[in-house]
């Protein structure tokens, strides 16, 4: 069972997208879902996935691959589609029985298939090119200004990092308590919605005693080693904006004037 | 950084993980309208333990980031739980009261998010409502047994 579980979308590789600074997609992502929803045709659905089609391109990431990954939500899109096909009332195209397809209805099934589409393609094209780790390190940089204000973007990216990585430790934990537990006659698979949600009791509670385990070990060897968070500490990888930063941003701001004229002259 | 200061996010860190792990195991039912999220049984933690606060934040971010819906769930999810969880914690002397701050956060935040940004075609109510009943299933039947539980093991979240 937790051998199929693929953690995380990331499709490892050295295209330009997958080099670019993590703070640069973050933001370029961010940037697009508005783009989204400023842009109100077809048209501007066009350049919205013409964009997208280049940068998956020059990403290398296959199409197969990102297609995958929506298997989950194909079935929402498609009750989305058909919902929105038959709720709006205008010039009738087809009537079956009680049911009818009008012009306005199919129109604004398409509308909001697409942007839906385009919505979550985008912003899974982050995290497909992006190592999560890199990815915490963005966040902790973009939330650096507001640490003025209080904010722990340290330690709140330190915490993310330790998270990410002890979910494979957990996975395997979680494995060998079900089985433990299973062992001693637990049944998991029998009975309704309620009688099943009370059976993962037995297994949360050896999950919390172990995982808070491993905290306060982890605790301790890091206070050992005189820990004290984020002032004064240097890394590793230390993030610099490049060359290939700076056309990226040239390139997203000229996405972001065509949504912008599209919005305005249609 | 003061000596308990490291462990108070070393904790927070695990509960994150575990958040996100059982996220992750119970795959697609996680996600989407009519969602039944089981991780949200941990939003009774703040009760215990104010570690937990950016805990769940943190968990709910990292669920969302592999989900399939991407940025926006990242953001909005995050927040809402991280909301849930400061009025949770707020709530931690009256035991019954708090698994009710997420059902209702959640169920108005990620319910208007579903309508508004995904375009889920139930009314705003429904998607609402949707979303709160799940939240009522893993707050109360799980959350509730696992705070009471819990309680009798304090001195592992101290």
């Amino acid at each position: 069972m937790l051998r199929d579980i693929t953690l995380g979308q990331y499709y490892p590789g050295n295209s330009v997208i997958h080099r670019l600074d993590p703070r640069v997609k973050i933001i370029g992502t961010m940037v697009y879902i508005v783009a989204l929803f400023v842009v109100h045709t077809f048209v501007g659905f066009a350049i919205s996935f013409v964009a997208l089609a280049a940068v998956i391109a020059v990403s290398k990431v296959p199409v197969k691959f990102i297609l995958r990954g929506l298997k989950p939500i194909f079935f929402i899109i498609l009750f989305t589609f058909v919902l929105n096909m038959f709720m709006y009332s205008g010039e009738v195209l087809v009537k079956i029985g009680f049911l009818q397809i009008t012009k306005e209805g199919l129109y604004t099934a398409f509308f909001m298939a697409t942007r839906l589409i385009l919505l979550i393609i985008g912003s899974s094209l982050l995290t497909l090119a992006t190592r999560p780790m890199s990815l915490t390190d963005g966040i902790e940089s973009l939330l650096k200004p507001f640490s003025k204000i209080g904010l722990p973007a340290h330690e709140l990216a330190m915490m993310m990092t330790i998270a990410l990585r002890f979910i494979p430790t957990l996975l395997e934990e979680t494995d060998k308590i079900m089985k433990a537990q299973q062992a001693r006659g637990a049944d998991f698979e029998t009975g309704n919605i309620f009688k099943r949600a009370k059976h993962l009791i037995p297994i949360l509670i050896p999950l919390f005693i172990s995982a808070f385990r491993i905290a306060q070990d982890m605790a301790m060897a890091m206070e050992a080693r005189c820990y004290r968070g984020g002032d004064n500490r240097t890394r590793m990888n230390v993030m610099k904006y490049s060359k290939i930063d700076g056309v990226a941003c040239v390139i997203l701001a000229l996405f972001v004037g065509a949504a912008i004229l599209e919005r305005i002259l249609i | 950084m003061k000596k308990h200061q490291t462990r108070f996010w070393i904790q927070a860190a695990l509960i994150a993980a575990i958040y996100a792990t059982l996220t992750i195991l119970l795959g697609s039912i996680g996600y989407g309208p009519v969602q039944f999220r089981i991780a949200e049984a941990l939003t009774v933690l703040p009760a215990l333990t104010p570690a937990a606060i950016p805990g769940l934040f943190a968990g709910c971010m990292i669920a969302n980031i592999l989900g399939p819906y991407g940025m926006i769930d990242m953001i909005l999810g995050g927040g809402a739980t991280l909301l849930a969880a400061i009025l949770s914690y707020r709530l931690r002397k009256h035991p019954a009261l708090v698994p009710l701050p997420p059902i209702l956060v959640n169920g108005v935040v990620i319910g208007a998010m579903l309508y508004y940004v995904y375009a889920v075609p139930m009314s705003l109510w429904a998607c609402m409502g949707a979303v709160s009943l799940g939240q009522l299933v893993s707050c109360y039947i799980i959350g509730y047994p696992l705070l009471k539980i819990l309680g009798h093991y304090e001195k592992i979240f101290q």
